[in-house]
């Protein structure tokens, strides 16, 4: 055991390792810290980021008061943001927003949940049987790049204008980027890991379910991110087209009855609700991928 | 546990990797394969392993011909390939849990074997965290706690910088004098050979060139009496060809 000393003294990576951690932390202390009900300050960048928030309403606020005054062209085609908040609380009121939230949400939440489930069960079912892959991956790039909007109008013919054709369109935007992704990941699986979970005595599904699909894990949440936002742009173009609530049929309401605010502040909140999703995403990513380190964050130390 | 080689040869496409290998393994020996990048050696333990198979010939675990990749043959890899997404702990008792045993069990388990390798203060650390030798370390901890018959090990300080590899060196030395494995271990540089083996089974083409036993008493070290004449004389054997080459 005293050969061990040298090395654990001496090694400088293992010197530099807690500088490493140290460092690593700070970008993330807000969100690490405060899961540990540690409250701590916000950082200096967390605090600029509100910065350019702010400002772009209010260079747009003045904008919007210039322009009432001057004329530049009708202020009714770009209302400021006192406006617009006067006019979504009044939209509030009526209770069409929280129930549109609600109803883009869940459609949302629904459609992605069984892209990303389809897509995986598919995944996993062509990486185990190959014959499976041979015939699925042609038709798979026949089909993948037909934009999913486009199948909107035949998929409300097909099931009519209730909830099921907008919930089966996001879905599939959410599919194709998850089956892509998932697949390659589990395609660069390194030999090796496989190898050592055989020679530990691992059984072949035991190499799936622990070696190989955890390895897939980050390819898979690329796919996800990926789907998110082509699933946000299905959801609208869904509601756009019949639909009787949700935060498209509150702008196509909007344009059919010029209040042009009101296009405004579906916009607004669509933008919030992606947000959201998105960083819960994140969230998800932060705690999965736990043991990944590195990237240009940690390549480069910044002073 | 009998290890033997027999007349193996082993092909890729039309290229000939290996030829009438002969090679036998006893209980608790430790034997490196010693040989130039391309000789054919770790394709040998890549079939002891049960990663690929022989063309001609057969490789035997007490009589009974190698059918695939076995608890029984523990590997430890260049590139460590600990599971990146398990902390130290979880990659050791791996091991133990896939094949059966209690997670608390394999947990207790894995932690005697890193205590053996000198990291327990690294237990939940993932592998990322930790320097080369110390990810190799891991890798040992993790070959030994599924009590392999027989540990492979495939060039596995070749990526550590040489202070951490003499380091090593001693390491797993005092490991094998603890728990007297049997040691298949493939190298190419012939003072580790010297260093760690009792016989150094020196490789050249795909066949085998010349078997050395080495005498030298432990602890060795670079003055031990004899040393530096069995480096020179497996260095003869290495570099013949090269030199007629040259000539």
């Amino acid at each position: 055991m005293s050969d061990l000393q040298p090395e654990t003294l001496n090694n400088p990576p293992a010197a530099g390792l807690s500088a490493v951690t140290a460092a690593s932390e700070t970008p993330l202390a807000a969100a690490s810290k405060s899961k540990n009900g540690k409250k701590t300050r916000p950082t200096r960048s967390a605090r600029w980021n509100l910065i350019p928030y702010v400002l772009f309403f209010v260079v747009w606020e003045i904008f919007s008061q210039l322009n009432g005054s001057l004329k530049l062209f009708n202020p009714l085609f770009l209302p400021a943001p006192s406006l617009l908040l006067s006019d979504g609380w009044a939209l509030a009121k009526t209770g069409i927003i929280v129930d549109s939230l609600v109803a883009s949400s869940i459609r949302i939440a629904f459609g992605f949940a069984i892209g990303t489930f389809a897509a995986i069960l598919l995944a996993v079912l062509m990486s185990k049987f190959q014959q499976l892959e041979r015939w699925v991956s042609p038709i798979l790039s026949l089909v993948s790049p037909i934009p999913a909007l486009a199948l909107l109008p035949l998929f409300i013919i097909w099931f009519g204008i209730g909830e099921f054709p907008k919930v089966l369109l996001i879905a599939w935007t959410t599919f194709v980027p998850v089956l892509v992704n998932t697949l390659e990941g589990f395609k660069s699986v390194p030999s090796t890991l496989i190898r050592s979970a055989l020679s530990l005595g691992a059984s072949q599904r035991q190499v799936f379910t622990r070696v190989m699909i955890p390895s897939a894990v980050p390819n898979l949440l690329i796919g996800a991110q990926i789907s998110l936002g082509l699933s946000f742009s299905a959801l609208i173009v869904a509601e756009m087209m019949g639909a009787d609530s949700g935060l498209g049929y509150i702008i196509v309401d909007a344009r059919n009855y010029f209040k042009i605010s009101n296009m405004f502040v579906a916009i607004i909140l669509i933008g919030i609700e992606y947000s959201l999703f998105h960083g819960l995403l994140k969230l998800l990513e932060r705690r999965v991928l736990a043991w990944r380190r590195g990237g240009m964050r940690e390549a480069v130390e910044k002073g | 546990m009998k290890l033997s080689v027999e007349q193996v040869g082993k092909r890729f496409g039309d290229r000939r990797i290996l030829q009438d290998v002969n090679l036998t393994v006893r209980e608790n020996e430790f034997v490196c394969i010693l040989g130039h990048s391309g000789c054919g050696k770790s394709t040998l333990l890549n079939m002891v392993a049960g990663y690929l198979f022989p063309d001609e010939g057969q490789i035997r675990v007490d009589g009974v011909p190698i059918e695939g990749p076995s608890k029984a043959r523990g590997m430890v890899f260049q590139d460590h390939a600990l599971f990146p997404w398990c902390t130290v702990i979880e990659n050791i008792s791996f091991g133990p849990e896939v094949q059966g045993m209690p997670k608390k069990k394999a947990r207790e388990a894995a932690q005697s074997f890193l205590s053996l390798v000198g990291l327990e203060s690294y237990a939940n650390h993932y592998p990322a965290e930790l320097s080369g030798g110390m990810k190799q370390r891991v890798g040992i901890a993790r070959a030994l706690a599924s009590s392999p018959d027989i540990l492979l090990m495939d060039e596995p300080f070749g990526a550590l910088d040489i202070l951490t590899r003499d380091m090593m060196q001693r390491e797993l030395r005092r490991i094998y004098e603890k728990l007297r494995p049997t040691i298949l271990f493939v190298t190419h540089s012939i003072s580790e050979a010297v260093y760690l083996a009792d016989r150094v089974v020196v490789m050249k083409h795909g066949e085998i060139a010349d078997i050395f036993e080495i005498g030298i008493a432990h602890p060795r070290t670079y003055e031990s009496p004899g040393f530096g004449e069995a480096m020179a004389r497996i260095e003869r054997v290495l570099m013949k060809d090269e030199e007629e080459a040259l000539a």
